[in-house]
C-alpha cells in the first residue's frame, strides 16, 4: 500500500519538480563541456515509476495492477589504457510481486587482447539479427514478461553471463558468445499474466508460478552461439549458428515437469537498401534435438523460421515498418497424431504480419509509435501503442497499452485477452 | 586557372595561407566547390566534440553532446561519420554512423546499448531535425553542391554571395537559398532559405571561426528558425584534423565497443 503511494507520488509529482530542470544551462554553458567525459567513474541512470491496469478482469489472476514498480538505475564505467569495466544496474519495488530487488544489467569487462580481437567477459545483453522485436538467429534470453507489462523496450532483452569474442577480419568478421550456464527467456509464469495450458485445457495462473527444471550445470549443458558477417557495398550479410536448448520450457518429463529441450539452430540474413528503404531477409532452421522424428508429444518439433522485412521514411519524421513472419513445423502430421491435444496445437505454418508506425516532432519531444503484430494463422493480434512526451533532458513520460486478442483462447496472443493492459512510466534520467 | 593553382602551390610551400590570395574569383561552381571543401573536408580525417543547446520557440531548452569522428574517402566524395552521444543522459551512449554516398544515398546506423542493437535506418529525408536540432541532418554533414544551380548574385569586401536553386524542387523545402562565402577562408559565413513566398524562415550563421591546424573551421554556428523562433546554437571543441583515422574505425565494432583512443579529447 505504501509503495503504490510512493509510485502515485512520484506520477505527480516531477510537474513541480521541473520547473528547475526546464533551464538546463545559461550562457554560462561555455564552459560547461561535460569534465565527466574526463572523469574516472562517471555516474548516470534514472529514477523511474511505472503504473499499469488490466482494462478487464481476468478469472485467473485476481489482480488488476500488472506494473506498480519504482526502480532506480545507476550505471558507470571505469576505463583503463588497455581495458574497461562497466557496470549497470537497476534496483526495484514491485508491489505486483511484493518484492524489493536487484537486477544487474551489465557487469563487464572489455579488453582486447589482439589489434583485431574484442573480449567482453560478464553479464551483459546481446543481440543480433534483423528482425524488429522478432528474434530468429538471436538466442539471447528475453524478457517477456517486461515487453508486455510497459516496461522500456530495453528490458525486452535480459541480459546473461556470457564470454563474447569478437575478431575483425579483412574479409569476415566472426562474434563468438559462450553462455556456460543456461539463461533462459522470462517467460509467462502466472505471478502477472495469465496464459493458456493445454493441460488444464484453460487459462491459469498457478501459484506457485510455473517453474521449469533447467539443464544441469555443466560444461556440455552451456550455450554457444555464432555470428559470421561482413558488410560489401551496403549490404550486411551474416550468418548464425547456435547450440543450446529451446529458450522457453517446451518439454515436458514423463513425471510432467517442464524442461527445455536441447536445441540448434543455423540461419542467415540479409540487410540492404531497396526502394529508398531497407529490406531484411533472415531464416534459421530450428533443430529440436530432442525430438528430430516429431513424434515425441512431449517436445517440440523442429522449425524453420522465415522472415522478410522492409522498412522506410514516409514523409519526414514518419516511419513505416513491415514485416512477414513465418514458422514452419516439421512432421506437423506426427505431431498432430501424437498430441495429446491436438486440438490445441499451432497450424503447420503459423505466420504473422507485423507493422511499426513510427512518429516524432522536430524537436523530438513527442514521440509517437505503433506496433502491430497480427496472425492470420492464429486469427490473433498484439497491439503496441506507445507515446512518449520529453518534457526536457531529465524528464520524460511514457503512456501506452498492451492489446491482446483472438478468436481461440489457446494462440500466441490469444491467450493474453485478459491480459490487455494500459501503464504509465515517469523517468528521470540524470 | 593553371598559374593561379602554380602560385597557390607556391605560396603553400612558402608557408603562406593559401586563402590570402586576394584575387576575385568569378565562376560559382568553384566558389561553392571550395565552400563545400572548406566546410566539410577539412583534412583527411578529424575529430571533434560537439554540443548543441536546442531552444525552441517557447524557450525550452534542450542540449545534446556528442564526438563525431570522419574521414574523407575522396576530397569533396564519399565520407564516413560516427557520432557518440554523451549528453544528455537519454541518449548517452548511443552511437549513429553514416557512410556518406555522393552518388546514392546514405547508409546509417543507430546504436542502442540499452538493447545492445544495431538498427539499420532508411536513408530518409535528410532535410530533417538532426538530434532534435534546428540543423538538418544536411548540415552537418553537407548539402551535394550538384543538387542546386549556384548564382554568383554579388560581392563586397568580404565575402561572395550567390543564389542557389534547387534541381529537383519536390525533394526539398525550400525555394532558394542565400550563401554568403568568405573570400579568405571560403567558409560559408551565412545561408538564409527562402520559401515560396519570398519570405527568409531560416538563417544559418557562423559566429566563430578559428584556425586549427591551419585550416579555418567555424566552431560556433546559430541555426535560426524565423518562423516558429526557436534555434540551435552548435559549438565545436577539442577539434583535431589530420589523425590518421583508419577506415576499420568507421564499422559495427566502434558501434559496439568506441574506439576510446580515437574519441580521447587531445591535451593542449
Amino acid at each position: 500500500m505504501k509503495l503504490r503511494l510512493i509510485v502515485l507520488l512520484l506520477l505527480f509529482s516531477p510537474a513541480l519538480l521541473a520547473e528547475d530542470q526546464g533551464v538546463v544551462v545559461e550562457d554560462d554553458w561555455d564552459d560547461d563541456w561535460g569534465e565527466e567525459t574526463t572523469e574516472d567513474m562517471p555516474f548516470h541512470g534514472f529514477v523511474e515509476a511505472g503504473f499499469g491496469s488490466r482494462l478487464q478482469s481476468d478469472s485467473a489472476v485476481g489482480r488488476r495492477t500488472t506494473l506498480a514498480e519504482t526502480r532506480f538505475r545507476g550505471e558507470t564505467e571505469l576505463v583503463r589504457e588497455r581495458w574497461s569495466l562497466a557496470l549497470k544496474a537497476d534496483l526495484y519495488a514491485d508491489d505486483v510481486e511484493a518484492a524489493l530487488d536487484a537486477n544487474v544489467r551489465e557487469l563487464a569487462l572489455v579488453f582486447a587482447p589482439a589489434a583485431n580481437v574484442d573480449i567482453k567477459i560478464g553479464r551483459q545483453v546481446l543481440t543480433w539479427g534483423t528482425g524488429d522485436f522478432l528474434f530468429l538467429n538471436d538466442l539471447f534470453p528475453k524478457d517477456f514478461v517486461s515487453f508486455f507489462t510497459g516496461r522500456d523496450d530495453e528490458y525486452l532483452k535480459a541480459p546473461s553471463n556470457t564470454v563474447r569474442a569478437s575478431v575483425f577480419g579483412k574479409a569476415i568478421n566472426i562474434d563468438l558468445a559462450w553462455t556456460p550456464v543456461f539463461a533462459d527467456d522470462r517467460f509467462l509464469n502466472g505471478k502477472r499474466f495469465s496464459f493458456f495450458s493445454a493441460f488444464a485445457g484453460g487459462i491459469v495462473a498457478p501459484d506457485p508460478p510455473l517453474v521449469a527444471q533447467k539443464p544441469g550445470r555443466s560444461l556440455g549443458n552451456g550455450e554457444l552461439a555464432a555470428r559470421l558477417y561482413k558488410t560489401a557495398n551496403s549490404v550486411e550479410y551474416a550468418a548464425y549458428v547456435y547450440i543450446g536448448f529451446w529458450k522457453q520450457p517446451l518439454g515436458v518429463t514423463a513425471r510432467q515437469t517442464l524442461f527445455f529441450p536441447r536445441l540448434s539452430v543455423y540461419g542467415a540474413s540479409l540487410r540492404r537498401p531497396a526502394w529508398g528503404g531497407i529490406a531484411n531477409f533472415e531464416f534459421a532452421f530450428y533443430d529440436s534435438r530432442d525430438d528430430r522424428s516429431g513424434d515425441d508429444p512431449l517436445v517440440a518439433n523442429s522449425q524453420l523460421r522465415l522472415l522478410l522485412g522492409y522498412e522506410r521514411e514516409l514523409v519526414a519524421r514518419l516511419s513505416l515498418g513491415l514485416q512477414l513472419y513465418g514458422e514452419w513445423t516439421s512432421h506437423h502430421g506426427r505431431l498432430l497424431q501424437n498430441s495429446l491435444t491436438p486440438q490445441f496445437e499451432a497450424e503447420q505454418l503459423r505466420t504473422l504480419l507485423t507493422t511499426r508506425l513510427n512518429y516524432h516532432d522536430a524537436r523530438d519531444r513527442w514521440q509517437h509509435s505503433l506496433f502491430v503484430f497480427v496472425s492470420p494463422s492464429d486469427s490473433d493480434y498484439h497491439l503496441r501503442p506507445q507515446v512518449r512526451y520529453r518534457m526536457n533532458d531529465a524528464w520524460s513520460f511514457i503512456g501506452g497499452a498492451n492489446l491482446f486478442g483472438g478468436s481461440k483462447p489457446y494462440t500466441f496472443f490469444g491467450q493474453l485477452e485478459d491480459n490487455s493492459n494500459i501503464f504509465a512510466r515517469a523517468r528521470y534520467s540524470f | 586557372m593553371q598559374a593561379g593553382l602554380a602560385a597557390s602551390l607556391a605560396l603553400a610551400l612558402l608557408g603562406v595561407p593559401v586563402f590570402s590570395l586576394a584575387a576575385d574569383l568569378t565562376d560559382a561552381a568553384e566558389i561553392i566547390q571550395r565552400a563545400n571543401l572548406a566546410a566539410y573536408y577539412a583534412g583527411d580525417d578529424g575529430r571533434s566534440d560537439a554540443r548543441m543547446r536546442i531552444r525552441d520557440g517557447q524557450g525550452r531548452e534542450q542540449l545534446r553532446q556528442f564526438t563525431i569522428l570522419r574521414r574523407d574517402r575522396e576530397d569533396g566524395g564519399d565520407q564516413d561519420f560516427m557520432v557518440f552521444f554523451s549528453r544528455p543522459a537519454d541518449v548517452r551512449g548511443m552511437v549513429f554512423q553514416v557512410a556518406k554516398h555522393i552518388d546514392g544515398d546514405d547508409d546509417r546506423w543507430l546504436y542502442l546499448p540499452g538493447l545492445d542493437l544495431v538498427k539499420r535506418i532508411s536513408a530518409g529525408d535528410k532535410r530533417t531535425s538532426f538530434v532534435g536540432s534546428h540543423f538538418f541532418y544536411e548540415d552537418i554533414s553537407g548539402r551535394n553542391p550538384n543538387d542546386d544551380h549556384h548564382v554568383l548574385t554579388g560581392s563586397d569586401a568580404q565575402s561572395y554571395v550567390l543564389e542557389n536553386t534547387p534541381k529537383n524542387p519536390a525533394t526539398v523545402e525550400f525555394k532558394s537559398y542565400t550563401v554568403w562565402v568568405d573570400k579568405q577562408t571560403f567558409l560559408p559565413m551565412k545561408i538564409e532559405y527562402i520559401n515560396e513566398i519570398g519570405e527568409i524562415y531560416r538563417r544559418m550563421e557562423v559566429l566563430e571561426v578559428k584556425s586549427i591546424q591551419g585550416y579555418p573551421t567555424a566552431i560556433r554556428s546559430k541555426m535560426n528558425d524565423l518562423q516558429g523562433g526557436g534555434h540551435t546554437l552548435l559549438e565545436f571543441r577539442y577539434t583535431r584534423f589530420d589523425l590518421g583515422l583508419p577506415q576499420e574505425v568507421f564499422s559495427e565494432r566502434s558501434l559496439r565497443n568506441p574506439p576510446r583512443q580515437w574519441l580521447k579529447r587531445p591535451s593542449g
